[in-house]
């Protein structure tokens, strides 16, 4: 239970998983950072990189060589082993915090059931919430190891703010451990599975055509959530840490070259993090619209007349291309924010933080518990 | 040796080493770094007990709030003049001396409990079956919530008090003029 | 809980990550060192100054203290609520709705206060 499997072939096929789920994250930054750059330019009217390849899209290949022939450079004032450990660290919360989230039904053998997703952990939330609470690290090791006091004031500005969220975010999370009862993500996708259903004093609602998801019982949670996690994520509007303009580039402001990429891949793996969260507690995660895992699994069996097995298979397929439909849709919500809204102000950012959204927060939960403690106690 | 007891050594390696260079080292922003590393190893030990929730916890409160607050302010002070006023004089030295004196005895203590309370557990086959009970209810979130929401209400609300006096008094001390490190 | 995989992955991603730094120094080389300054920290252009006495504001230390503070709060909140629901069906639901709302209340006084005593006010 601890360890890795049972046999040498499980835990084989679980640390490759791991690999496969981590080099799937470091390969969609590049695909991101083209789709922002185009999705830039698509919004101020521009044209982006387009000379390189076909829409540009070799120019991430051009990106990298560029990177990898710039010298390796430290500052002398600083301290080198924290300014080379930072970067190797951003890596780490965000790639270990994304495999925890299920991405597709398991598919299952004769002898093994292959979950699709790095690791099961059975208190999902706490263990994800957990890890990225390590982030704050990277960005003070980085700050303080440039020695530069650009660098130590945006560290000092990006871990007041990712503090100050984190409240909101764990409080919008209370909302949803209440609704569904549990810490584990795979539990709350197979609740929101299936048509629109809600039991209230004994009696019980039922939408075929709509989906059970957790945005028609947590709205205002949902909202919380998302605007906690661009700030999570120091995404602009909330990207005050590296403010051009004041700050020259924040915490990063020393880096250059492949070290500057890594600090990327881990602000790219927070937003994919915040991405399968949302999708995981509010739009039914990996689940098709408005049907079950087995009702899709039969569908495939009945209309293409196949055994189970390959039925199994064709819907961890359709799952996973579900999940990563609407997982897309998040991430480009979130650039298209970026390149939308203006940066706040820090004395707003902080108001917004402690004295709009985390009462919200806090009347969420209450609202929340008191409409499950009222319609479960009280049958009419 | 088995999968479960390697993770266990492995584990408590980790903790002890990152535990010694917090007193070892010299420089304290490494102190709280490694301070840091003590906390994740012991909320990974607290996964090898079955306590899910509270290895979170130790990550999310420990790891994630409190040591994030000790770097952050380690690293925002000049700490040159502290470091040599801590490691310097004679009182210091007398402070070591009897760290030394505390921990030697706090690690004999430990030792000899340590050996008491394995040998009673092996007579007994409890430890077995407890370990094989825990293995079957992994369900020790709600285990903690009677304990902590029925068994212990008082103290639980207490607790919220004494968490809001301790947010009074923050902002109390944070207003007080005065002291070396005062701005005006 | 699969603790060996976490290990295992975190292990990985470290090499990886220490491979990636020595492959950029490889294929990157060692800065040259053709000016003192291109090494100085950097400072808009200016001759740069070593930082002695840097003064940060008391508020983002007492930030990060009643961050710790509500943040204990809300952990509370966690083991109550995914267990509210069996409570509920186990027909002990009004005790713990009440005991949390009494926690809530005093939560929600802290946080009250907080903000009409100004701690949380930057400018």
């Amino acid at each position: 239970m601890l360890s890795m499997g049972n046999s040498t072939f499980e835990i084989a096929i679980n640390a490759v998983k791991t690999i496969l789920v981590f080099f799937m994250m470091v390969q969609a930054v590049p695909i991101l950072v083209w789709l922002e750059r185009r999705g830039s330019a698509f919004i101020q009217n521009r044209f982006g990189p387009n000379r390189v390849g076909p829409l540009g899209l070799i120019q991430l290949l051009a990106d990298a060589v560029k990177f990898l022939t710039k010298e390796d450079f430290a500052p002398e004032a600083g301290n080198r082993f924290l300014f080379y450990c930072a970067p190797v660290f951003a890596l780490i919360p965000a790639a270990i915090a994304y495999m925890a989230i299920p991405m597709s039904v398991p598919l299952v053998t004769e002898s093994y059931t292959f979950l699709i997703q790095g690791y099961e952990v059975n208190v999902g939330i706490v263990f994800i919430l957990g890890i990225s609470s390590l982030a704050a690290y990277t960005i003070l090791m980085a700050g303080w190891g440039s020695g530069s006091k650009f660098s130590l004031m945006g560290a000092l500005r990006a871990s007041a703010q990712i503090i100050s969220y984190e409240l909101a975010l764990g409080l919008a999370i209370v909302g949803v451990i209440l609704l569904y009862g549990t810490f584990n993500l795979t539990e709350m996708i197979h609740a929101q599975a299936g048509a629109f259903h809600f039991s209230a004093f004994g009696y019980t609602i039922t939408a075929p055509w709509a989906p059970n998801w957790g945005i028609f019982y947590q709205p205002v949670g949902a909202i919380l959530f998302f605007a906690a996690a661009f700030a999570e994520s120091n995404r602009l509007p909330f990207d005050l840490a590296e403010g051009e303009a004041e700050l020259v580039a924040g915490f990063h402001t020393e880096y250059g070259g492949f070290k500057m990429l890594m600090f990327f891949i881990g602000e790219y793996g927070h937003m994919m993090i915040a991405s399968g969260l949302m999708v995981t507690f509010y739009f039914g995660g990996y689940s098709i619209w408005a049907a079950t895992p087995a009702d899709v699994q039969q569908w495939f069996a009945d209309t293409l007349s196949v055994s189970n097995q390959v039925a199994n298979i064709l819907s961890v397929i359709a799952h996973f291309l579900c999940y990563t439909v609407k997982f897309a849709i998040f991430l480009w919500i979130f650039i298209h924010v970026r390149w939308t809204l203006p940066r706040f102000r820090y004395d707003q950012l902080m108001d917004l933080g402690w004295k709009t959204m985390l009462p919200w927060a806090l009347a969420n939960t209450i609202i929340t518990a008191t409409v499950i403690f009222v319609t479960s106690y009280f049958i009419l | 040796m088995s999968s479960d007891a390697f993770l266990f050594w492995f584990l408590a390696l980790v903790t002890v080493v990152s535990g010694l260079s917090v007193v070892l080292m010299t420089n304290p922003i490494y102190s709280a770094l490694s301070l840091a590393m003590t906390m994740i190893g012991v909320s990974a030990l607290f996964v090898t007990l079955n306590a899910y929730f509270l290895a979170g916890v130790q990550l999310i409160v420990y790891a994630g709030a409190v040591m994030v607050l000790f770097v952050m302010v380690l690293m925002l002070f000049d700490l040159k003049h502290e470091l040599q006023a801590f490691t310097r004089g004679r009182i210091t030295g007398a402070i070591k001396i009897a760290s030394v004196g505390i921990l030697s005895g706090l690690i004999v203590g430990a030792v000899t409990m340590g050996l008491k309370t394995a040998t009673t557990l092996t007579e007994s086959a409890s430890a077995a079956n407890a370990a094989v009970a825990l293995k079957t209810n992994p369900d020790t979130t709600r285990a903690l919530a009677e304990n902590l929401f029925i068994k212990n209400i008082f103290g639980f609300e207490a607790l919220g008090v004494l968490l809001l006096v301790i947010a009074v008094g923050t902002v109390a001390l944070s207003r007080s003029k005065g002291g070396s490190h005062a701005r005006d | 809980m699969p603790l060996g995989g976490v290990i295992f992955i975190t292990l990985f991603i470290a090499a990886f990550g220490t491979f990636l730094i020595f492959l950029a120094r490889w294929t990157g080389g060692k800065a040259k060192k053709t000016s003192q300054a291109k090494f100085d920290v950097y400072e808009c252009g200016i001759i740069g100054e070593e930082k002695k006495d840097t003064k940060i504001s008391v508020k983002f230390y007492l930030t990060a203290i009643l961050f710790i503070l509500f943040d204990i709060e809300i952990i509370f909140m966690y083991p109550w609520a995914s267990n509210f629901k069996s409570f509920i069906a186990s027909g002990v639901g009004l005790y713990m709705f009440a005991s949390m709302m009494i926690f809530l209340v005093i939560f929600i006084f802290g946080l009250w206060w907080e903000i009409r005593s100004k701690a949380l006010e930057w400018d």
